[in-house]
């Protein structure tokens, strides 16, 4: 398995298990930060620095592991599967935005868009991953 | 448009070339090991210029390595 694939395979699983965690637990418990919207900062924030963080060890560990793949420069192949998965992410992400900025602020309160404003970043880097993912495992001919 | 697919002969003029590792050919072309490995597998269509940094280490022409065939064909 490449470096890069390793690489997007953590990215995705640590988002899904850190979001998945604030979507499901932390944020329910939190009411999403509907009575004080700092609460959303500090639920969010603390998800997502956590999320950071496995990330940067993982990273390092599967550096050490494989330290000649981390340490050569991504290929042909790589850039045009990173070119590939920036491309889909980078729709998922204007069609969500066009969503929560242009249709919720007609409809719902701030602690909902902000946190629908959030979800939206999370689900367009899964699908970030994801296709880098897919592309490596079924093959790419770009 | 018939459908048709590229083909390659990596693998072959590897072995043919003293049985030479994906390593040492990506080392060559200045691509990775999984990347040869996804080029001889039909899973990623190269440049055309890896494509040529490829038939020029096997000293033969492009064509001899890349087929565009049928998909049918073998």
């Amino acid at each position: 398995m490449a470096f890069r694939e390793k690489i997007a395979w953590l990215t995705l699983a640590t988002m899904l298990i850190a979001y998945g965690a604030y979507f499901a637990v932390i944020g329910p418990a939190a009411d999403f930060g509907q009575g004080r919207m700092v609460d959303i900062i500090w639920s969010f924030g603390l998800v997502a620095a956590a999320q950071a963080v496995a990330m940067i060890v993982g990273a390092v560990v599967l550096a050490v592991l494989a330290r000649r793949e981390a340490q050569a420069p991504a290929d042909e192949r790589d850039r045009s599967i990173a070119r590939r998965g920036a491309s889909i992410g980078y729709y998922v992400l204007i069609c969500g935005m066009i969503l929560v900025g242009v249709v919720m602020p007609f409809s719902s309160p701030p602690w909902k868009i902000v946190n629908a404003a959030l979800a939206v970043i999370v689900v367009a880097e899964a699908v970030h991953q994801a296709t880098i993912l897919l592309s490596y495992r079924r093959g790419w001919h770009g | 448009m018939a459908d048709r697919r590229l083909s390659n002969t990596v693998r072959t003029l590897r072995f043919h070339s003293g049985e030479m590792t994906q390593a040492e050919l990506g080392e060559r072309i200045g691509v990775t090991r999984q990347t040869v490995a996804a080029i001889e597998q039909g899973k990623y269509s190269p440049t055309l210029e890896t494509a040529f940094r490829i038939a020029d280490v096997f000293g033969v022409a492009l064509e001899e390595v890349f087929q565009w065939q049928s998909s049918g064909a073998s």
